[in-house]
Protein backbone atom coordinates (compact mmCIF):
# COMPACT_ATOMS: atom_id res chain seq x y z
CA UNK A 1 0.00 0.00 0.00
CA UNK A 2 1.43 3.31 -0.87
CA UNK A 3 0.14 6.84 0.92
CA UNK A 4 -1.71 7.63 -2.68
CA UNK A 5 -4.12 9.47 -1.07
CA UNK A 6 -3.78 13.06 0.27
CA UNK A 7 -6.19 14.18 3.27
CA UNK A 8 -6.72 17.90 3.21
CA UNK A 9 -6.28 18.86 6.90
CA UNK A 10 -6.44 22.12 8.63
CA UNK A 11 -5.01 23.22 12.10
CA UNK A 12 -7.69 23.50 14.95
CA UNK A 13 -6.74 26.17 17.16
CA UNK A 14 -9.70 25.76 19.67
CA UNK A 15 -10.16 22.53 20.91
CA UNK A 16 -12.79 20.89 23.24
CA UNK A 17 -16.58 20.06 23.07
CA UNK A 18 -18.42 22.89 22.15
CA UNK A 19 -15.56 23.66 19.51
CA UNK A 20 -15.68 20.28 18.07
CA UNK A 21 -19.43 20.09 17.49
CA UNK A 22 -19.10 23.64 15.53
CA UNK A 23 -16.55 21.81 13.36
CA UNK A 24 -18.71 19.04 12.93
CA UNK A 25 -21.73 21.37 11.50
CA UNK A 26 -19.71 22.81 8.73
CA UNK A 27 -18.88 19.64 7.50
CA UNK A 28 -15.02 19.23 8.73
CA UNK A 29 -14.26 15.99 10.95
CA UNK A 30 -12.39 16.89 14.29
CA UNK A 31 -8.70 14.44 14.50
CA UNK A 32 -5.53 14.06 15.79
CA UNK A 33 -2.31 13.62 14.84
CA UNK A 34 0.80 12.33 16.88
CA UNK A 35 3.73 10.64 16.81
CA UNK A 36 7.39 10.21 16.39
CA UNK A 37 7.93 11.97 19.63
CA UNK A 38 6.62 14.99 18.57
CA UNK A 39 3.77 17.37 19.98
CA UNK A 40 0.47 16.06 19.32
CA UNK A 41 -1.37 18.71 16.68
CA UNK A 42 -5.55 19.00 16.38
CA UNK A 43 -6.97 18.91 13.32
CA UNK A 44 -10.11 18.95 11.11
CA UNK A 45 -10.28 17.13 7.87
CA UNK A 46 -13.28 18.04 5.06
CA UNK A 47 -15.61 15.01 6.72
CA UNK A 48 -17.25 13.53 3.57
CA UNK A 49 -13.88 13.08 1.76
CA UNK A 50 -12.24 10.89 4.83
CA UNK A 51 -15.37 8.89 5.46
CA UNK A 52 -15.14 7.78 1.85
CA UNK A 53 -11.81 7.31 1.77
CA UNK A 54 -12.08 5.37 5.62
CA UNK A 55 -14.64 3.61 4.11
CA UNK A 56 -12.92 2.53 0.48
CA UNK A 57 -10.38 0.70 2.79
CA UNK A 58 -7.57 3.57 2.76
CA UNK A 59 -5.28 3.61 6.25
CA UNK A 60 -2.51 5.40 4.73
CA UNK A 61 -2.76 9.08 3.64
CA UNK A 62 -0.29 12.39 2.90
CA UNK A 63 -1.10 15.00 5.15
CA UNK A 64 0.20 18.81 4.98
CA UNK A 65 -0.19 20.29 8.43
CA UNK A 66 0.83 24.51 8.47
CA UNK A 67 3.75 25.22 10.59
CA UNK A 68 5.16 21.68 10.34
CA UNK A 69 7.41 21.53 7.15
CA UNK A 70 7.20 18.73 4.68
CA UNK A 71 4.17 16.73 3.86
CA UNK A 72 4.16 13.46 6.28
CA UNK A 73 3.11 10.59 5.81
CA UNK A 74 0.39 9.07 8.58
CA UNK A 75 -1.67 6.19 9.18
CA UNK A 76 -5.56 5.70 10.38
CA UNK A 77 -5.01 4.89 14.05
CA UNK A 78 -8.42 4.71 15.49
CA UNK A 79 -12.06 5.99 14.77
CA UNK A 80 -14.74 6.93 17.19
CA UNK A 81 -18.48 7.04 16.56
CA UNK A 82 -21.62 8.66 18.02
CA UNK A 83 -23.83 6.61 20.12
CA UNK A 84 -25.46 5.11 17.58
CA UNK A 85 -22.27 3.59 16.29
CA UNK A 86 -21.91 4.42 12.48
CA UNK A 87 -21.43 8.25 12.37
CA UNK A 88 -18.11 9.14 12.68
CA UNK A 89 -17.30 11.81 15.15
CA UNK A 90 -13.22 11.75 15.38
CA UNK A 91 -10.43 9.86 14.16
CA UNK A 92 -6.56 9.52 15.21
CA UNK A 93 -3.64 9.78 12.81
CA UNK A 94 -0.32 8.45 13.13
CA UNK A 95 2.89 9.88 12.04
CA UNK A 96 4.72 6.73 10.51
CA UNK A 97 7.16 6.51 7.71
CA UNK A 98 6.70 3.65 5.01
CA UNK A 99 9.40 1.44 5.95
CA UNK A 100 8.26 1.28 9.33
CA UNK A 101 6.87 -1.94 10.94
CA UNK A 102 3.71 -1.45 12.58
CA UNK A 103 0.76 -3.41 13.94
CA UNK A 104 -2.33 -3.68 11.27
CA UNK A 105 -5.80 -5.03 11.84
CA UNK A 106 -6.79 -5.53 8.15
CA UNK A 107 -10.87 -6.91 7.96
CA UNK A 108 -11.44 -10.71 6.79
CA UNK A 109 -13.50 -10.85 3.37
CA UNK A 110 -14.52 -14.42 3.26
CA UNK A 111 -14.22 -15.63 -0.48
CA UNK A 112 -16.28 -18.33 -1.68
CA UNK A 113 -19.11 -20.63 -0.95
CA UNK A 114 -18.30 -23.07 1.40
CA UNK A 115 -19.26 -26.82 0.65
CA UNK A 116 -20.47 -27.44 4.33
CA UNK A 117 -23.13 -24.73 3.88
CA UNK A 118 -25.00 -26.89 1.40
CA UNK A 119 -26.00 -29.13 4.50
CA UNK A 120 -29.79 -28.67 5.82
CA UNK A 121 -29.07 -26.10 8.86
CA UNK A 122 -25.79 -25.37 8.40
CA UNK A 123 -24.76 -21.67 8.59
CA UNK A 124 -21.28 -20.39 8.67
CA UNK A 125 -19.79 -18.38 12.09
CA UNK A 126 -16.93 -16.26 12.12
CA UNK A 127 -16.13 -15.13 15.65
CA UNK A 128 -13.13 -12.79 14.62
CA UNK A 129 -13.66 -9.94 12.26
CA UNK A 130 -10.40 -9.35 12.06
CA UNK A 131 -6.43 -10.56 12.60
CA UNK A 132 -3.37 -8.52 14.06
CA UNK A 133 -0.57 -8.56 11.19
CA UNK A 134 3.09 -7.00 12.07
CA UNK A 135 4.05 -5.57 8.49
CA UNK A 136 5.75 -2.17 7.11
CA UNK A 137 3.21 1.05 5.93
CA UNK A 138 4.12 0.40 2.73
CA UNK A 139 3.09 -3.69 3.09
CA UNK A 140 -0.03 -3.35 4.41
CA UNK A 141 -3.18 -4.98 3.26
CA UNK A 142 -6.34 -2.89 3.01
CA UNK A 143 -8.08 -6.61 3.69
CA UNK A 144 -7.40 -10.10 3.63
CA UNK A 145 -9.21 -12.65 1.45
CA UNK A 146 -9.70 -15.48 3.06
CA UNK A 147 -10.99 -18.73 0.59
CA UNK A 148 -13.37 -20.58 2.96
CA UNK A 149 -14.88 -23.02 -0.42
CA UNK A 150 -13.11 -25.83 0.96
CA UNK A 151 -14.79 -25.58 4.85
CA UNK A 152 -17.18 -28.81 5.02
CA UNK A 153 -19.55 -29.36 8.00
CA UNK A 154 -18.04 -28.80 11.49
CA UNK A 155 -14.63 -27.66 10.12
CA UNK A 156 -13.11 -24.82 11.47
CA UNK A 157 -10.88 -22.18 10.32
CA UNK A 158 -8.22 -21.02 12.57
CA UNK A 159 -5.90 -17.67 12.01
CA UNK A 160 -2.40 -19.68 11.37
CA UNK A 161 -4.45 -21.43 8.22
CA UNK A 162 -4.59 -18.04 6.49
CA UNK A 163 -2.61 -17.44 3.56
CA UNK A 164 -1.03 -13.89 4.90
CA UNK A 165 0.38 -11.36 1.86
CA UNK A 166 4.54 -11.51 1.77
CA UNK A 167 6.02 -8.89 4.05
CA UNK A 168 3.41 -9.45 6.84
CA UNK A 169 4.02 -11.60 10.03
CA UNK A 170 0.60 -12.77 12.29
CA UNK A 171 0.10 -11.32 15.73
CA UNK A 172 -2.65 -12.61 16.64
CA UNK A 173 -3.30 -15.87 18.40
CA UNK A 174 -2.60 -18.54 15.79
CA UNK A 175 -5.43 -20.87 17.24
CA UNK A 176 -8.17 -18.11 16.88
CA UNK A 177 -11.23 -19.62 15.15
CA UNK A 178 -11.66 -17.04 11.81
CA UNK A 179 -14.49 -19.37 10.36
CA UNK A 180 -16.40 -22.28 11.29
CA UNK A 181 -19.51 -24.28 9.97
CA UNK A 182 -22.14 -25.16 12.45
CA UNK A 183 -25.01 -27.18 11.78
CA UNK A 184 -28.27 -25.17 13.57
CA UNK A 185 -29.73 -27.08 16.29
CA UNK A 186 -33.21 -28.46 15.63
CA UNK A 187 -36.05 -26.21 17.19
CA UNK A 188 -37.21 -29.30 19.29
CA UNK A 189 -33.68 -29.24 21.06
CA UNK A 190 -33.81 -25.70 21.33
CA UNK A 191 -37.71 -25.85 23.20
CA UNK A 192 -36.46 -28.26 25.06
CA UNK A 193 -33.37 -26.86 26.00
CA UNK A 194 -35.43 -23.41 27.02
CA UNK A 195 -38.05 -25.49 29.25
CA UNK A 196 -34.97 -27.28 31.24
CA UNK A 197 -33.53 -23.07 31.91
CA UNK A 198 -36.90 -21.72 33.08
CA UNK A 199 -40.02 -23.46 33.54
CA UNK A 200 -43.47 -21.13 34.18
CA UNK A 201 -43.39 -19.11 37.23
CA UNK A 202 -39.31 -19.66 37.77
CA UNK A 203 -37.83 -17.80 40.15
CA UNK A 204 -34.03 -17.11 39.97
CA UNK A 205 -31.69 -17.83 42.84
CA UNK A 206 -31.25 -15.10 45.20
CA UNK A 207 -27.47 -15.41 46.27
CA UNK A 208 -27.79 -13.01 49.43
CA UNK A 209 -30.57 -14.57 50.92
CA UNK A 210 -29.30 -18.15 51.20
CA UNK A 211 -26.10 -16.64 52.58
CA UNK A 212 -28.25 -14.89 55.41
CA UNK A 213 -29.88 -18.18 56.39
CA UNK A 214 -26.49 -20.09 56.31
CA UNK A 215 -25.47 -17.00 58.70
CA UNK A 216 -28.88 -17.30 60.49
CA UNK A 217 -28.76 -21.80 61.56
CA UNK A 218 -24.82 -21.30 62.33
CA UNK B 1 -40.11 -19.21 27.51
CA UNK B 2 -39.22 -15.44 28.33
CA UNK B 3 -36.05 -15.49 29.54
CA UNK B 4 -34.85 -14.33 33.30
CA UNK B 5 -31.49 -14.80 35.04
CA UNK B 6 -30.76 -18.10 37.08
CA UNK B 7 -29.29 -16.23 40.23
CA UNK B 8 -29.31 -12.13 41.21
CA UNK B 9 -27.99 -10.61 44.43
CA UNK B 10 -31.35 -9.04 45.18
CA UNK B 11 -34.74 -9.85 44.59
CA UNK B 12 -35.88 -6.34 43.81
CA UNK B 13 -34.29 -3.29 42.41
CA UNK B 14 -34.73 0.68 42.49
CA UNK B 15 -36.15 2.07 38.98
CA UNK B 16 -32.53 4.20 38.11
CA UNK B 17 -31.83 6.70 35.44
CA UNK B 18 -33.37 5.94 32.46
CA UNK B 19 -32.70 8.84 30.31
CA UNK B 20 -29.00 8.11 28.62
CA UNK B 21 -27.32 7.11 25.12
CA UNK B 22 -25.69 4.26 24.26
CA UNK B 23 -22.16 3.73 25.15
CA UNK B 24 -21.59 0.29 24.43
CA UNK B 25 -23.07 -2.68 22.95
CA UNK B 26 -24.36 -0.04 20.06
CA UNK B 27 -22.81 -1.91 16.85
CA UNK B 28 -23.33 -5.02 14.72
CA UNK B 29 -20.42 -7.54 16.10
CA UNK B 30 -21.80 -10.76 16.10
CA UNK B 31 -23.84 -11.05 12.72
CA UNK B 32 -23.74 -9.51 9.57
CA UNK B 33 -26.86 -7.03 9.83
CA UNK B 34 -28.83 -6.09 12.71
CA UNK B 35 -31.46 -3.99 14.52
CA UNK B 36 -30.83 -0.73 16.47
CA UNK B 37 -33.70 1.04 19.40
CA UNK B 38 -33.89 4.43 18.56
CA UNK B 39 -35.02 5.26 21.64
CA UNK B 40 -34.52 4.05 25.53
CA UNK B 41 -37.38 1.29 26.59
CA UNK B 42 -37.67 -1.04 29.32
CA UNK B 43 -37.92 -4.58 26.78
CA UNK B 44 -39.97 -6.79 28.64
CA UNK B 45 -38.63 -10.78 28.44
CA UNK B 46 -41.99 -10.96 26.77
CA UNK B 47 -41.09 -8.62 23.97
CA UNK B 48 -37.91 -10.16 23.54
CA UNK B 49 -39.62 -13.78 22.99
CA UNK B 50 -42.08 -12.29 20.97
CA UNK B 51 -39.49 -11.06 18.24
CA UNK B 52 -37.30 -13.83 18.88
CA UNK B 53 -40.58 -16.55 17.29
CA UNK B 54 -41.41 -13.55 15.09
CA UNK B 55 -37.65 -13.97 13.31
CA UNK B 56 -37.76 -18.40 14.00
CA UNK B 57 -40.66 -18.36 12.04
CA UNK B 58 -40.21 -16.53 9.14
CA UNK B 59 -36.33 -17.82 8.52
CA UNK B 60 -37.47 -21.64 9.38
CA UNK B 61 -34.32 -23.05 9.66
CA UNK B 62 -32.26 -20.31 7.69
CA UNK B 63 -29.76 -18.01 9.18
CA UNK B 64 -28.76 -17.44 13.29
CA UNK B 65 -30.52 -14.86 14.87
CA UNK B 66 -28.57 -13.61 17.97
CA UNK B 67 -30.21 -11.28 20.92
CA UNK B 68 -28.34 -8.36 21.89
CA UNK B 69 -30.18 -8.02 25.13
CA UNK B 70 -30.81 -9.54 28.21
CA UNK B 71 -34.10 -9.17 30.67
CA UNK B 72 -32.13 -8.68 34.03
CA UNK B 73 -33.71 -6.21 35.48
CA UNK B 74 -36.75 -7.21 37.96
CA UNK B 75 -39.69 -4.81 38.22
CA UNK B 76 -42.57 -4.97 40.47
CA UNK B 77 -46.33 -3.86 40.55
CA UNK B 78 -48.53 -3.41 43.02
CA UNK B 79 -51.73 -5.47 42.83
CA UNK B 80 -54.83 -3.57 41.28
CA UNK B 81 -57.13 -1.64 44.08
CA UNK B 82 -54.36 -2.39 45.92
CA UNK B 83 -53.78 1.05 48.71
CA UNK B 84 -50.28 2.27 48.65
CA UNK B 85 -47.98 1.62 51.09
CA UNK B 86 -47.22 -1.81 53.14
CA UNK B 87 -43.57 -2.46 51.38
CA UNK B 88 -42.42 -3.11 47.52
CA UNK B 89 -44.60 -5.08 45.94
CA UNK B 90 -43.61 -8.48 43.98
CA UNK B 91 -41.65 -8.71 40.84
CA UNK B 92 -43.99 -8.23 37.89
CA UNK B 93 -41.97 -8.99 35.36
CA UNK B 94 -37.98 -9.25 33.91
CA UNK B 95 -36.65 -6.22 31.43
CA UNK B 96 -33.62 -5.71 30.01
CA UNK B 97 -32.71 -1.79 29.87
CA UNK B 98 -32.90 -0.03 26.33
CA UNK B 99 -30.79 3.03 25.45
CA UNK B 100 -31.43 4.64 22.19
CA UNK B 101 -28.75 3.28 20.18
CA UNK B 102 -28.80 -0.10 21.83
CA UNK B 103 -28.53 -3.39 19.10
CA UNK B 104 -31.32 -5.23 19.97
CA UNK B 105 -30.87 -8.25 17.78
CA UNK B 106 -28.65 -9.47 14.96
CA UNK B 107 -28.55 -11.77 12.07
CA UNK B 108 -26.48 -13.42 10.17
CA UNK B 109 -26.11 -16.40 7.22
CA UNK B 110 -28.88 -14.66 5.26
CA UNK B 111 -28.93 -12.31 2.43
CA UNK B 112 -29.47 -8.68 2.90
CA UNK B 113 -33.03 -8.71 1.95
CA UNK B 114 -34.42 -11.59 3.83
CA UNK B 115 -32.40 -10.13 7.22
CA UNK B 116 -34.35 -7.06 6.07
CA UNK B 117 -37.42 -8.22 6.38
CA UNK B 118 -36.74 -10.39 9.02
CA UNK B 119 -35.44 -7.48 11.04
CA UNK B 120 -38.70 -5.76 10.09
CA UNK B 121 -41.01 -8.64 11.66
CA UNK B 122 -39.21 -8.65 15.04
CA UNK B 123 -39.21 -4.52 14.93
CA UNK B 124 -43.28 -5.13 14.83
CA UNK B 125 -42.84 -6.24 18.17
CA UNK B 126 -40.60 -3.86 19.89
CA UNK B 127 -42.22 -1.07 21.88
CA UNK B 128 -39.54 1.40 20.34
CA UNK B 129 -38.28 2.89 16.92
CA UNK B 130 -35.59 0.89 15.50
CA UNK B 131 -33.33 0.77 12.30
CA UNK B 132 -31.88 -1.70 10.42
CA UNK B 133 -27.94 -1.21 10.21
CA UNK B 134 -25.38 -3.33 8.99
CA UNK B 135 -21.52 -3.66 9.63
CA UNK B 136 -20.00 -0.20 10.71
CA UNK B 137 -16.68 1.17 9.33
CA UNK B 138 -13.85 -1.48 10.55
CA UNK B 139 -10.87 0.15 11.34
Amino acid sequence: MQSKHTLSVMRRDRTGTRYARRERQAGRLPAVLYGHGKDPVALTLDAKEAVRLFESGERVFTVQVKDEGASQTVMLKDVQFDYLGTNVVHVDLSRVDLDEIVECHPELHFVGEPIGLKAAGAILTHPSLDVTLKCTVANMPERLDVDISQLDEDDVLHASQIALPEGTELVSDPDAVVAAIRAKKMEEDLDAEAQDVDGVGAEPEVITERKTEEESEG
Amino acid sequence: MPRMPKRVKFRKEMRRVRERKATKGNFVAYGEYGLQALEGCWLTARQIEAGRIAAQHFLKRQGKVYIRVFPDKPVSKKPLEQRMGKGKADVDYWAARVKPGTMLFEIAGVPEDIAKRTLVRIAMKMPVRCRFVGRRLHV
